[in-house]
């Protein structure tokens, strides 16, 4: 019997004009009937250029090379004319993208997107579109189907509407799946549950499924082969216990000992980034909070209360009071929430999207005024009415793509802070910027350079530096790991740690990301629905939740069928 | 993507240039534009005859055809006008005073309209509402009347007259500016900065306005071709420059009692120096719009 999918010498080669990018680069697999393969690698290592190559939707600059060689159920689909690719795309192979918004149409109702997808391939009633339609959506347990196949996509979750285009993937019993980073953009515990419910439709509908993703810890727990990518080749490849147990490449070794997951906490994670970079270097740094005295309460917070409320124009309000219009709802983002930070000490915030943590921490960090409450570090309130008070906390964001003005050069962005508030001359500006650049393993000689040419580790390096360069006391960081690879995450972890023990700086460390606060945090505080509902020092949240939803969070993280803690080399 | 791999960098207007010169009306629309610059810069030392020196006009010579050689022995390539005036030089001084003027006020507003509608977009609330309906009620009212009801209330001078056309003007960037501040605003880059905290003002002028400037450089190319052809229509109506200043809108106006008389080339050249000029600087913004609009891009 053959493969269901054979790919032999795969090349997709971007022809640019600053020269040809191999993004997929000879590669080689097969995938049999029923199996559940995982396609791992950081980003730009071509994995999502390869499931695109497999259904034919590259486009120009981008070729598919000759001599690659796709086949599939016995047909070569390189080279297929596009008529006959499109007879198979989304009836044989279909795919599931990371983003539901931009793959559901939203001026559409979800009735017709799934009648749109049955009559591409097959003609079919109105009566039987629905009955097809309710099928589809009762089959990837959205309730009360019935009803919601006649509404739209904006109001579905996140979480529900990527069941709707897994439900619409799932549509013709295709053969191959390919699912690109499916659950990537959504909470852990909806992940857990799409994870759960995907493995159990492929299982029950012998379909093949190729699940890419950067997580090692997600694809572990559903694929049965797994396939690490690097720079558009193949590094290793096998079955997922035998790879993740032992690993032959050094590229996957160093992918699974840079998991926080594997390794004690508190302790410097291994990390190629890091060594790439280069020695941290602390020497000639300043900074208020080096060798002050323990304060149990430094940073706090007494009944902080956010509430967001639209204004209303003058417009609005004549059609309010006509009853035209509906009044704004105010929304709760955070209700009386009250913490202590300790100098040194790193808190973690935790919860899921819309738990109002970022909201919490623009709070502290005096960017978003509360509505009520009073937030003081050292003793001193952090705002002056609406306006920020001094400079003892700053900020590290999550996107260090989007944190970094594109138009000023990393000196100028690192630099501006400390000459308006008097930490450097203008002239002085040159050694102080070096210095801090230095001590966070950025190279001073790259610092007239403009952000675009730098890595997403390297930028957020040069963001903690320029957090770093105005010598707080406390530093707010918004989830400064998730919108970056293992290695990279790795990296930054270890920065944030060492940083903490050389300059006595505390932290408050926000994130979705259990297994990063598990390794990074001395003490935790779990966030839902605006409230703080539980706190206590890592080892207990950890090891003994109180709460119900702080254990249904811990039990979400993707784990493998086995345990990857005991696996020997660590 | 892997650490430590700055990415080959082609300085960000060398790649600009290299995707302009793909499209070769463009290229051409440009050449046409910087010819014209030079020609206005550089008149004096360009054309046979100092059309403002009333002593070099030959008043016999008046209305001649193209092509005709005067008493003096001077070729008049594109005639004469109704002094004996050479047209060609009549026509590159006139070019010379409606770049100035179309320059200048696209200038003044373009400043203005950054300055103020970055600033509203920074500020927000019942300020940003106030100048955002002030600009809407602006908007709402043709440029033209608006430029000729001010030129009609300060009077004659290249003064006023780059007021009324910057007044007639600056409503448009203010728009543009403040569209693309609002979205720039929202930005972590700017969260960023307000976090250390840096003040309104440098935020504004150092992270937003740099970064509102590619939609603004757009509008202005094709504010300037507006402005030009704004001014135009005023000295053709006689409200614009003074009879010292004869810009191409005043030459047309001159010729133009000739125009059924067959005497045409008075008022037909300056028009059709008025129409490539248009037409290549808004060929030369087509081409800068498509390429900074990033949903057009590649």
């Amino acid at each position: 019997m053959t493969h269901l999918l054979n790919v032999r010498d795969l090349r997709t080669w971007f022809h640019t004009d600053r020269g040809i990018v191999r993004s997929v680069d000879g590669i080689s697999f097969t995938l049999e009937r029923g199996e559940v393969m995982g396609l791992v690698g950081e980003s730009g290592s071509g994995k999502s250029i390869t499931g695109f190559s497999l259904i034919g939707l590259i486009d120009r600059p981008g070729r598919i090379e000759d001599g690659s060689s796709i086949r599939f159920d016995g047909r070569e689909l390189v080279g297929m004319e596009e008529r006959q690719l499109r007879r198979i795309r989304g009836k044989d192979i279909s795919m599931v993208f990371q983003d539901p918004m931009m793959t559901l149409n939203p001026v559409v109702k979800i009735i017709d997107q799934i009648g749109m997808a049955i009559r591409a391939h097959e003609p079919a009633s109105d009566a039987e579109v629905r009955r097809r339609a309710v099928e589809a959506l009762a089959r990837v347990r959205i309730v009360d189907p019935a009803h919601k196949v006649d509404q739209y996509p904006h109001e579905f979750s996140g979480g529900m509407r990527q069941r709707v285009a897994i439900a619409i993937a799932l549509l013709h019993r295709p053969r191959l799946v390919i699912a690109d980073e499916p659950t990537t953009a959504l909470d852990v515990s909806v992940q857990a549950e799409i994870l759960k419910e995907v493995k159990s439709l492929v299982a029950e509908m012998g379909t093949s499924l190729i699940w890419i993703s950067h997580d090692l810890a997600t694809v572990s727990s559903i694929a049965d082969s797994i396939a690490v990518m690097r720079r558009g080749k193949i590094v290793e490849a096998g079955p997922v216990r035998r790879v993740l147990e032992t690993p032959e490449h050094p590229y996957t070794q160093g992918l699974l000992d840079a998991l926080p997951s594997r390794s004690r906490p508190g302790e410097l994670l291994a990390s190629n980034a890091t060594e790439a970079a280069g020695k941290m270097d602390f020497s000639g740094l300043g900074g208020a909070a080096i060798g002050a005295p323990p304060d149990p309460a430094f940073v706090e917070a007494r009944g902080v209360d956010k509430i967001f409320l639209a204004q209303a124009g003058a417009l609005r309000r004549f059609a309010i009071r006509c009853g035209l219009a509906r009044p704004p709802v105010p929304v709760r983002a955070v209700s009386s929430a009250s913490l202590t930070i300790a100098r040194g000490e790193i808190l973690g915030l935790v919860g899921e999207s819309g738990s109002g943590k970022s909201t919490l921490g623009r709070i502290l960090c005096g960017i978003t005024p509360p509505t009520d409450g009073r937030v003081t570090v050292g003793g001193a309130p952090v705002m002056d009415g609406n306006r920020k008070h001094g400079t003892k906390v700053q900020m590290i964001f999550q996107d260090p793509f989007a944190s970094l003005d594109p138009r000023r050069t990393i000196f100028q962005s690192v630099a501006e802070g400390p000459v308006v508030h008097g930490f450097c001359t203008r002239g002085e500006a040159r050694a102080y910027v070096d210095r801090w650049l230095r001590a966070v393993a950025f190279d001073p000689a790259l610092a007239d350079r403009y952000p675009h040419q730098f890595s997403g580790g390297q930028r957020q390096r040069i963001a903690i530096a320029r957090a770093l360069a105005m010598q707080p006391e406390v530093i707010i960081c918004d989830e400064p790991v998730a919108s970056l690879d293992v290695s990279i995450q790795a990296q930054v972890i270890n920065l944030l740690m060492e940083l903490r023990r050389h300059l006595n700086l505390t932290l408050l460390f926000i994130s979705h990301d259990l297994s990063v606060v598990h390794h990074l945090c001395d003490r935790v505080i779990v966030m839902r629905h605006g409230e703080i509902i539980e706190e206590g020092s890592a080892a207990q949240i950890f090891g003994a939740p109180k709460e119900a939803y702080t254990r249904m969070l811990l039990e979400a993280i993707p784990r493998p069928g086995f345990d990857i803690a005991r696996v020997p080399g660590i | 993507m892997s650490e430590a791999r700055p990415l080959q960098s082609v300085s960000p207007l060398a790649a600009f240039w290299r995707d302009f010169r793909r499209n070769r009306v463009a290229v051409v629309a440009l050449a046409v534009v910087v010819a014209i610059i030079l020609l206005a810069v550089f008149a004096p030392f360009v054309v046979p005859q100092d059309p403002y020196d009333l002593k070099s006009l030959v008043l016999r010579d008046a209305r001649r055809p193209p092509g005709y050689v005067g008493r003096d022995g001077m070729l008049h390539l594109l005639g004469t006008d109704s002094q004996g005036r050479d047209l060609l030089s009549a026509i590159v001084y006139g070019l010379r005073i409606s770049l100035e003027m179309g320059l200048m006020a696209g200038a003044i507003a373009f400043a203005i309209g950054a300055v103020v509608g970055c600033s509203a977009a920074y500020l927000g609330g019942r300020i940003e509402a106030l100048i955002m309906r002030i600009v809407d009620v602006q908007l709402s009212f043709p440029a033209i009347l608006l430029a000729f009801v001010v030129a009609a209330i300060l009077g004659q001078g290249k003064g006023q007259l780059i007021l009324a056309l910057v007044f007639a003007q600056y409503a448009y960037f203010v728009r543009t500016a403040h569209g693309a501040a609002a979205a720039e605003r929202q930005k972590d880059y700017v969260q960023a900065a307000l976090s250390v905290p840096m003040g309104g003002w440098f935020v504004i002028t150092r992270h937003i306005l740099p970064n509102s400037l590619p939609p603004l450089i757009v509008v202005a190319t094709v504010q300037v071709a507006s402005a030009i052809s704004l001014e135009a229509t005023l000295s053709f109506l006689g409200v614009g420059l003074p009879a010292t200043e004869p810009s191409l809108g005043m030459l047309i106006a001159n010729g133009f009692q000739y125009l059924m008389s067959g005497r045409y080339w008075i008022a037909i050249y300056p028009g059709v120096a008025l129409i490539v000029l248009i037409m290549a600087i808004n060929l030369t913004g087509d081409q800068i719009r498509d390429q900074l609009n990033p949903r057009l891009r590649k």
